[in-house]
């Protein structure tokens, strides 16, 4: 008997009990459906965030920053993430590009309408990453040199420049403001109407052999120094301008690792501002003067630090190399590709795990076809005879009764994957909806990747005719005699 | 050296076990048929005869005793020869006509091809031909609760016969049949048998029996009751009976 016969065979007796099939094929219709629409939403979450590594290149990008010490003894051993860093950081084998990330607070003209916003410096070269591949009008900067700036969508909107086209080419005076250690260590010597004289002068001398006097003293004019030399520092700041061209505006992107700075201008730009000082808050002199560097070279700007530096590689080169290198040189290193290695970790014991609980409800299924072919037997006992009769053996009546009870999981893992798709349309449909309304970007939250529906199609037959097996070997052990006796 | 018979059988016995006694349905039946012959195998209901023709069929197997046929002791086989045996060797054909009611005439007998290996595109053209003869050609695709008995017991003789077995083994053949149809049944196995078919048949008609059948011998209590009786048509006893 041909495996053609046994299905044909199989598909005539599965006919006649219409009504049973189609019951039992049911359960398998409602378990596929639910597993592939749970696999559905694995799939397709998986492949969203893999495109949003893919768009925006992340896999041949890391990010590095200071290692941060575990005590205050660490302090001087952790490396500076300045300037001779980044020069280190570009020779690393496999490093094809490094620029900081370097925010700052910028005042920002337009025509009419005056923003304070936080910029970064932006080389060209990073721009014509994938990862700020996110353009919406104009073009990228001319040159690290341009006087031009690109502003985020949301930021020209505040602006008032309109659409993102009509804000191309439009001038903008940037500002921001320096402070100097010159101006620090003026108010120190003159600050606040007092000359420093003036309060040695109130000194009592002859008192300062008094060890309680002499602490008091020397305490006071330390605080007051100190409150001076800061007093001076933040609150006589300068002012640096620049006027720009908006070369371009970008798509806004906001929170996570890969926000961008609402304002983007170009490496001259920043030199220009940061030529005077530091730019910004008193954060940096903190850290100039939790490191002993502040008055370091006195005259010059404090040196430059970096919170984290963004490093593009070959991806060629394995990005463990890369990241063992840079750790090598003590600096704390965040991997994109090991995050997304993590990620697809993840999504296998999710896609595992949502595939037991659509396993658990076609196994429940799968004990309707258990039942239907042992009722089956009892009923057919006498055909089973019959073929025995005719020459069939144990074998060929086994085979006849896995190919029905794989037929019956055949059609009901076929409306089931039909179904399930269904559903994933319909939950796909209501989801648009609820992030359209809610103004967030819109995405598909489902995938029916190939693969998924061959499991969904394996699983569904598989188990099938696994559960075929019990009675299938309950048919062939049928003894004929009996079974043509009627008995 | 003389030719062997074409079914030989030896001390056969074949006992149940059945609310705690033992049932000897068979004790020690010695039997030869020739090649060509046309048994009868006579007796009471519960005589034993159907058992027997179960053993030679090969749907059941002895509890002692051996069954040679053609040379081939079926005792030696596994389930598997056993099933190859009934498919390629041996037609069967019942009282109860015991026909797939789901299928049609011809479908009925394209089944027993299934299992001969008879490639799929030659099934139907050889059942038609069966049922040609047997004169059920116009009704080959009629369900069997749409023919009448004598129909349907043609039907089954052709799904016996379409894939050429050597030996028919037929259980009461006219057991549901009027005595017209009855005959026709018989004389159609006689004209089988006339071809060249080794039967083996049980019946309770004497008359058919000593009409068309080569030999009868008679079953009692699971034993053979008498040396075979020659029959009427003439040809004598091909083979014989023994105890």
């Amino acid at each position: 008997m041909t495996f053609r016969d046994h299905v044909t065979v199989s598909a005539g007796n599965l006919r006649r009990m219409k009504l049973r099939t189609v019951l039992t094929s049911s359960g398998i219709v409602i378990a596929i459906a639910a597993f592939v629409a749970m696999l559905s939403f694995g799939a397709g979450s998986q492949r969203n965030i893999e495109g949003e590594f893919e768009k925006l290149g992340l896999l041949s990008l890391m990010q590095v920053s200071s290692a941060r010490p575990g005590s205050a003894g660490d302090t001087a051993k952790a490396p500076r993430l300045d300037d001779a860093a980044l020069e280190r950081l570009s020779a690393v084998h496999g490093v094809e590009l490094v620029y900081p990330y370097d925010a700052f607070s910028v005042r920002v003209e337009g025509a009419d309408t005056i923003r304070t916003s936080k910029a970064q410096t932006l080389p060209v070269a990073a721009l014509r990453t994938r990862l700020h591949a996110n353009l919406l009008a104009g073009r990228l900067f001319e040159s690290d040199t341009a006087r031009e700036v690109l502003l985020s969508q949301d930021m020209a909107h505040d602006l008032g420049l309109g659409a993102p086209d009509s804000a191309v080419g439009r001038r903008l005076i940037l500002s921001v403001r320096v402070s100097t250690i010159d101006s620090g260590l003026a108010h120190v010597l003159t600050g606040d109407g007092e000359t420093l004289f003036a309060r040695l002068r109130r000194i009592k001398l002859d008192s300062l052999m008094y060890r309680n006097y002499r602490t008091r003293v020397l305490r006071s004019e330390a605080n007051e120094a100190l409150r001076r030399f800061v007093g001076g520092y933040i609150g006589s700041q300068e002012v640096v301008r620049d006027t720009v061209a908006v070369a371009g505006v970008r798509e806004s992107r906001r929170g996570g690792p890969m926000r961008g700075e609402p304002v983007a201008v170009t490496v001259r730009t920043a030199r220009r501002f940061s030529s005077r000082g530091p730019v910004g808050g008193p954060t940096e002199l903190f850290a100039a003067m939790s490191k002993g560097t502040l008055f370091s070279g006195s005259g010059t700007p404090i040196e430059k630090e970096y919170p984290n530096v963004s490093i593009s590689f070959n991806p060629r080169v394995p990005y463990s190399q890369v990241r063992d290198s840079i750790q090598a040189m003590g600096f704390r290193v965040f991997s994109f590709a090991e995050q997304f290695e993590s990620i697809q970790r993840f999504f296998l014991y999710f896609d595992v795990g949502l595939g037991v609980v659509g396993m658990i409800a076609l196994l429940t299924a799968s004990l309707g076809i258990v039942n239907t072919m042992v009722m089956s037997i009892t009923e057919r006992r006498r055909e089973i005879g019959i073929l025995k009769s005719l020459g069939a053996d144990d074998i060929d009546i086994r085979r006849l009764f896995l190919v029905e009870s794989g037929i019956i999981g055949a059609i009901g893992t076929t409306f089931g994957i039909l179904f399930g798709w269904l559903a994933t349309r319909v939950l796909s449909l209501i989801a648009l909806g609820y992030l359209r309304n809610q103004g967030l970007p819109e995405m598909e939250l489902f995938a029916m990747p190939p693969w998924l529906l061959l499991i969904a199609l394996g699983v569904g037959i598989g188990v099938s005719v696994l559960a075929g097996t019990y009675p299938a070997g309950r048919a062939a052990r049928v003894d004929p005699v009996q079974a043509l006796r009627g008995e | 050296m003389a030719d062997l018979p074409f079914l030989r059988i030896r001390d056969l016995c074949r006992f149940y076990g059945r609310g705690g006694h033992t049932v000897r349905a068979l004790d020690g039946v010695t039997l030869d048929v020739q090649r060509g012959e046309f048994l009868a195998l006579v007796g009471a209901s519960g005589s034993g005869k159907t058992t027997l023709l179960s053993l030679l069929a090969g749907l059941d197997t002895a509890t002692s005793g051996t069954v040679e046929v053609d040379g081939t002791l079926l005792g030696s086989l596994s389930r598997k020869e056993l099933a190859r045996y009934r498919a390629q060797k041996a037609g069967m054909v019942f009282q109860s006509f015991n026909l797939l009611g789901h299928y049609s005439a011809v479908q009925n007998v394209e089944t027993a091809l299934y299992f001969t290996g008879t490639p799929r595109s030659e099934r139907r053209r050889r059942a038609e031909e069966v049922l040609a003869q047997v004169g059920l050609i116009d009704r080959d695709s009629h369900l069997p609760a749409h023919l009448s008995g004598g129909e349907q017991q043609r039907v089954a003789v052709a799904r016996a016969v379409v894939k050429e077995p050597e030996i028919l083994f037929a259980d009461e053949p006219t057991g549901n049949l009027d005595l017209e149809n009855a005959t026709q049944i018989v004389e159609l196995l006689s004209r089988l048998n006339k071809g060249g078919l080794t039967i083996v048949m049980v019946t309770h008609n004497v008359v058919l029996a000593r009409r068309y059948a080569h030999r009868s011998v008679r079953m009692h209590y699971g034993r053979l009751a008498e040396p075979a009786e020659p029959a009427e048509r003439g040809e004598g006893a091909v083979g014989g009976a023994e105890r």
